[in-house]
């Protein structure tokens, strides 16, 4: 999706076309820009830049909270008619996802009217801008829909793979960052067709499992990292988590508590809309001099209960705070997670039937009125108000950060 | 110290101190037996200070006096003997110089002076038949937990009441409950106490050698319970905590019940195991018009099916159970016939015999999600 965020907030007020705009908070506040609008970006604006800094490069821009919910519910419309097309979906974030459309030449036409297809019933649909990128990898697709952008579709044959990747500058591969970037770039590759001339037993020499799997990528494959899998493959997750940080710094147990307990309501939320049970509960703590701690408990028992975790999760904060300090972030992981299989506990099963038909009451309700519409009492002590770049939850068909850590 | 005692005496008292013996242990003096030559009997004792065993053999002494040795060894070597009087004798060295027809032996030990002292059993509460105990212990002791982690579990509850004797074991996904109804004499009101798993397997020992009508005296004090079963005395700490409330547990109503026979219940839970998820040993039961359904798809060898004719009542469900959980009843379900009772796929089941009615005997199994 082109602007993704931006794109939904100017369908919800067309005043804001052809303005800078920057999703993500408020000018002065503490926190990161989620998306910018083109016209921001010209000023230099782009994501994951500190909003402060954002506000110094383009002062006039319209600084948005954003609405999560609304990106949500945009982000199903569209997972929906990507369902319509093909049935490996593998949506990779909220405004991004691959489909692979194998074997649908009879049914939708060659790739590049298939492509249109899928962008013109986008647009009707939901009124939103997308760019395709269409190719015999995801990673060509993936780099062909940037160079589409905004609003466009591209096909590379196969069998162009190469030549089409060749003049491109090496900080499109992904996976590349900053330092791999400065590395090649010490070797004197600059274009991706400097990357492929290589020889690939060089590469494997120099970076190992890394420098193969750029050599595959620089000839257009899907190589290394989570490009190893398959579209929609049903890989289980490693974790799920949810973190934040403070506004101001703050020792309040009160504030404390109330955040943790709604950040296991987010964690828990999400292991219940993807059928999972988590056995490692994991806090994560940064205090204001960005020190650093992670606590993680195992649980006797696999579990998706809010209750279960929040109980954990306070205890490992109290065992591990000191008191005094001031805590800057705040952060909440779910791993061990495993399919619903697993043996039921005998001696919580009432306690727990309970808390289950409760929270699945509470989803429905969420699923219907928004994710505010019903909570624990304990989360709602100070109003949190859910910030657009901390991963939200109800993403259809996103699988949790499955290949992250690979 | 010098005696004479039968060898095959010995060794069937050090047989049965032989499990409390802990292997490995950082205190030495733990890996060795007591023995101590009394008036005309030899007093043997092991301890690994969480449970002791007492025992005595009849033995001529010609000198009393006392010293450890280390049980296993002296229990491998004495077994090897042939049936005879063996002579013990042991020096101020502690080592005990052990003769029997052309065989001599010097086994070093310890002195007792750093040997635990067993606790002093009180007057005894009451009489507690010795069978009772046995098939209660036998049909519990499968469902104590392992972990450490759940520390009162890691026992039975043992309740005394004047109108009989209970003992339930949970592992937190079954329970194992068995009540004897009798006269216990000397009780009144409730008597509890948390018996540790392996203090279980050695009272089951000690209860099934003194024969079916053996009485065991039963005592208790603050830290400890008492079992004197004949001349043998088995001590042990009680589990501190609070065991669940396993009442609350036991389901209220039967739901659907099937009986089944048993042999038959075992042997397809066993082939249809086969093909179970190794971890989980799910395998799924499906009440269908007139049979019970088994199945198991877990594991990459393949799947498993096969269904028993059965009176399954109107209700359709499939719910899962670990395999391992409903052979560990059948293993000790000594009726032809049993029970399975049926919820539904989040409730407990239950299983209980069939035509059993010196005691009652439930155990209840959570399911899978399968």
């Amino acid at each position: 999706m082109d602007a993704f965020f931006v794109s939904v907030e100017e369908l919800e007020d067309p005043s804001l076309k052809g303005k800078p705009v920057v999703v993500g908070g408020q000018a002065h506040e503490r926190g990161v820009v989620s998306a910018a609008s083109y016209a921001a970006r010209r000023y230099g604006v782009h994501s994951a830049m500190p909003l402060r800094e954002a506000y110094r490069l383009c002062p006039t821009a319209i600084f948005l909270d954003g609405h999560p919910h609304r990106y949500r519910e945009y982000s199903k419309k569209v997972h929906a008619i990507l369902r319509d097309f093909s049935p490996a979906v593998e949506q990779v974030s909220i405004d991004e996802a691959f489909l692979d459309l194998t074997g649908a030449e009879r049914l939708l036409g060659p790739p590049l009217a298939a492509a249109h297809a899928l962008h013109e019933r986008v647009r009707r649909e939901t009124g939103l801008p997308c760019s395709i990128g269409a190719g015999s990898s995801r990673l060509v697709a993936k780099i062909g829909s940037g160079l589409a952008k905004p609003n466009g579709v591209l096909w590379i044959q196969p069998g162009l793979e190469a030549s089409f990747l060749a003049p491109l500058d090496i900080k499109k591969i992904p996976g590349v960052g900053k330092v791999m970037q400065q590395k090649l770039r010490d070797c004197g590759v600059h274009r991706i067709g400097q990357l492929a001339g290589l020889d690939e037993g060089f590469l494997a020499q120099r970076w190992g499992k890394l420098g193969r799997a750029l050599a595959g990528k620089a000839r257009g494959e899907d190589a290394g990292g989570w490009f190893d899998g398959e579209i929609g493959g049903r890989d289980l997750p490693k974790s799920i988590s949810h973190e934040t940080t403070f506004s101001i710094d703050t020792n309040d147990r009160a504030l404390i508590d109330a955040t943790l307990a709604k950040l296991v309501q987010l964690v828990a939320r999400r292991l219940r809309e993807h059928g999972l049970w988590t056995r490692t509960v994991q806090l994560k703590l940064r205090y204001d001099d960005f020190s650093t701690y992670t606590r993680a408990h195992t649980l006797e028992e696999a579990t998706q209960l809010d209750n279960v975790l929040l109980q954990t999760v306070r205890r490992l904060f109290l065992e591990n705070w000191k008191v005094p300090r001031k805590v800057r972030l705040l952060g909440v992981q779910a791993g061990s997670l495993s399919n619903p299989e697993g043996q039921l506990g005998l001696l919580d099963s009432e306690q727990r039937r309970k808390w289950g038909s409760a929270l699945a009451a509470a989803d429905a309700l969420r699923d219907r009125f928004g994710e505010t519409a019903v909570g624990l009492a304990a989360a709602m002590r100070h109003g949190r108000r859910e910030r657009v770049h901390e991963n939200p939850a109800g993403l259809p068909g996103k699988e949790p950060s499955s290949r992250k850590q690979q | 110290m010098e005696i004479t005692v039968k060898s095959s005496d010995l060794v069937k008292e050090l047989g049965l101190g032989q499990g409390v013996v802990e292997k490995k242990t950082t205190i030495p003096v733990l890996s060795n037996v007591l023995i101590e030559a009394q008036e005309g009997r030899l007093l043997i004792a092991a301890t690994d200070l969480e449970l002791g065993i007492q025992a005595f053999c009849p033995a001529t002494v010609t000198k009393k006096g006392s010293t450890t040795l280390p049980a296993k060894k002296l229990l491998d070597y004495v077994r090897l003997l042939p049936d005879a009087e063996l002579a013990l004798k042991v020096g101020d060295n502690q080592a005990a110089s052990i003769a029997c027809g052309r065989a001599k032996t010097r086994i070093a030990g310890m002195s007792r002076d750093n040997f635990p002292e067993l606790p002093k059993m009180p007057a005894a509460l009451t009489k507690i038949p010795a069978k009772a105990l046995v098939n209660s212990i036998s049909k519990t002791i499968f469902a104590v937990a392992n972990e450490e982690s759940r520390y009162t579990l890691i026992g039975a509850l043992m309740v005394l009441r004047e109108d009989g004797i209970a003992m339930v074991a949970t592992d937190g996904h079954r329970l194992a409950f068995v009540r004897t109804p009798m006269a216990l004499e000397g009780v009144s009101g409730e008597i509890r106490g948390l018996i540790p798993k392996k203090a279980m397997a050695e009272l089951q020992k000690l209860a099934a050698d003194g024969g079916e009508s053996m009485m065991v005296d039963f005592a208790t004090d603050e830290n400890h319970l008492f079992f004197q079963c004949g001349s043998r005395l088995l001590v042990t700490r009680k589990l501190s905590g609070q065991f669940p409330d396993y009442e609350r547990v036991l389901p209220k109503e039967k739901g659907t019940a099937v009986p089944l026979h048993r042999d038959e219940l075992m042997a397809a839970v066993r082939r249809v195991s086969q093909f179970a998820d190794d971890r989980s040993r799910a395998v799924r039961f499906e009440l269908a018009e007139g049979e019970l359904k088994l199945a198991a798809s877990g594991s990459d060898a393949g799947e498993s099916e096969e269904s028993i004719p059965a009176e399954t009542g109107a209700k359709r469900m499939k719910v899962g159970f670990n395999a391992q959980y409903v052979l560990d009843f059948l293993g000790v379900a000594e009726t032809d016939s049993v029970e399975l009772q049926f919820k539904d796929e989040e409730s407990a089941g239950q299983m209980q015999l069939i035509g059993q009615g010196d005691y009652e005997y439930r155990y209840v199994v959570m399911p899978m999600r399968i």
